[in-house]
């Protein structure tokens, strides 16, 4: 299981500890990860503002033609911004030669082509289809003994394509969480939105977004929300005490992507599953389980 | 607001207006993704699906029956084509495949480069966003947040960045907030001249 990790912008600043614990799992998992020398920012959802369509597309083709020619192996994203993008751009340069034609026209500039070969998918589709619940289970050394933990899903984790996993209804999340011996509650609003990247200028409409995704967690008896975004546990963690204070709720909810319940279940080290990166500490919660 | 669709419009009170293509013209032109709102069939489900659909002045849906009455103001100007979060629940939904999100964010560009500014908040925090990429080719968080917060002017910007510093500090607390400035990636110069043809290649008003 070798794949070309592409950790995006963010799993290097405020979302490193989805990095370091997913590099921990991988170890246990037998998953090699290489890094795509020289990539770039995908653009995210934000890149509309300056860039045009064309020069998005080229943003996410040139990670892709140089995967091409650093091996070809799958692009493995766990930021599900950045898997939307690849994935999307991806599509339409394999569905569209016209426009294969016309973006590998720009990466000429930089002496790459791009054939249209590479792969791209998100953690969670390999982490299920690709090792497999069975292997996850097997890897478990302290069970999250009935742990009820809230499997927030998102926006781009599925949508739009829902390659591996229900665009509606997702389920892949939970089964790992119940693997790792904790309860996935029923959590109706695990698709909603959390407001993306309009966060942090948006901040009235995206406190409400926000507090909605958290209250149904709690009110279905989640103590912890997992999830497999970098946006949304930012938006969901850093932002809690701010909703707190502008809404009058009093939230304290941990928020970790599911690889770190993974470590912990695995038994690594509270540093390799990256709890001391957490603004609201798991630990009391995972203590208990 | 004017009345320009629906059973109560009266083409008779202003005939000039009333199939008035040019604009519609305009963006299956020169808007990205524009012309995919022929495909729209004013079902309404993109609206009904839609996480801030209550904050936005007009819908979706609303947006692209404006587009071919020929409401160009209306369309350009308007709050919501800049408050499309990219969660892509209009477009797993709609029956006639119209890539919701990519039209709004087409008419979003397209409004910015003729000088409209429907939210202005996401319009400079994106373009100190974009500017990143174009300087380093990757995003250095706390980079663009600082130029977004300082991009309101000295005094503003240092409001805004105390009002943000639990939470920086936070993040610095937990390492979780790169020290070092961001240093290009080692192709930056190839990159930039990318950006540069993509832009004049491409749509989206580009001058």
């Amino acid at each position: 299981m070798n794949y070309f990790l592409y950790q995006g912008c963010s799993l290097e600043a405020s979302g490193v500890h989805y990095m370091i614990s997913l590099e921990a799992i991988g170890k246990v998992l037998g998953m090699t990860f290489k890094e795509i020398e020289d990539w770039n920012c995908c653009g995210a959802s934000i890149s509309y503002v300056g860039g045009n369509e064309l020069s998005i597309e080229v943003l996410a083709a040139r990670n892709m033609a140089l995967a091409e020619a650093q091996g070809g192996m799958d692009i493995l994203a766990p930021c599900s911004s950045c898997y939307i993008v690849l994935n999307k751009v991806n599509h339409k340069l394999q569905e569209k030669p016209e426009l294969l034609a016309k973006v590998n026209e720009v990466l000429a500039e930089g002496n790459l082509h791009y054939s249209g070969k590479i792969k791209v998918r998100h953690l969670l589709d390999v982490l299920f289809n690709d090792v497999g619940v069975d292997k996850i289970k097997a890897a478990v050394k302290k069970p999250l003994q009935g742990l009820p933990v809230a499997g927030y899903v998102g926006c781009q984790t599925v949508r739009p394509y829902g390659e591996y996993d229900s665009v509606e209804k997702p389920v892949i999340q939970d089964k790992i969480i119940e693997a790792l011996g904790a309860v996935a509650v029923p959590f109706p609003k695990k698709m909603r939105c959390c407001g993306s990247g309009l966060f942090l200028t948006e901040l009235d409409y995206c406190y409400e977004l926000a507090r909605d995704i958290l209250k149904d967690a709690v009110d279905n008896g989640g103590r912890i929300i997992s999830t497999a975004c970098p946006m949304c546990q930012m938006n969901l963690e850093a932002y809690q005490k701010r909703i707190n204070k502008a809404l009058g709720t009093n939230f304290k909810i941990p928020v970790v992507f599911i690889t770190q319940l993974m470590a912990v279940a695995f038994g690594l080290s509270k540093k390799e599953a990256a709890l001391d990166r957490l603004l609201i500490s798991a630990d009391p919660v995972l203590k208990a389980a | 607001m004017e009345q320009v669709v629906g059973p109560n419009y009266d083409p008779q009170a202003n005939p000039r207006k009333a199939y008035d293509q040019s604009f519609a013209r305009e963006v299956y032109q020169k808007v990205d993704a524009g012309d995919e709102i022929k495909m729209c069939m004013q079902c309404g489900v993109c609206a009904a699906s839609c996480p801030l659909k209550d904050k936005m002045d007009l819908s979706p849906r609303k947006i692209f029956t404006l587009i071919r009455a020929g409401q160009r103001e209306k369309v350009l100007s308007s709050q919501a084509i800049m408050l499309c979060t990219s969660c892509y629940s209009c477009k797993v939904r709609c029956p006639r495949k119209v890539p919701v999100v990519d039209v709004m964010h087409g008419l979003a560009h397209y409004a910015l480069r003729q000088g409209y500014k429907p939210r202005e908040e996401t319009a400079l925090f994106g373009d100190k966003f974009w500017g990143n990429i174009y300087r380093l080719g990757r995003i250095d968080e706390k980079d663009v947040a600082n130029r977004y917060f300082f991009g309101h002017g000295i005094g503003a910007g240092i409001k805004m960045a105390l009002d943000n510093r639990d939470m920086g500090l936070g993040m610095l607390l937990k390492k979780r907030m790169k020290l070092l400035p961001e240093r290009p990636i080692k192709n930056i110069k190839a990159l930039r001249k990318m950006l540069d043809k993509a832009k004049a290649m491409g749509k989206g008003g580009a001058a």
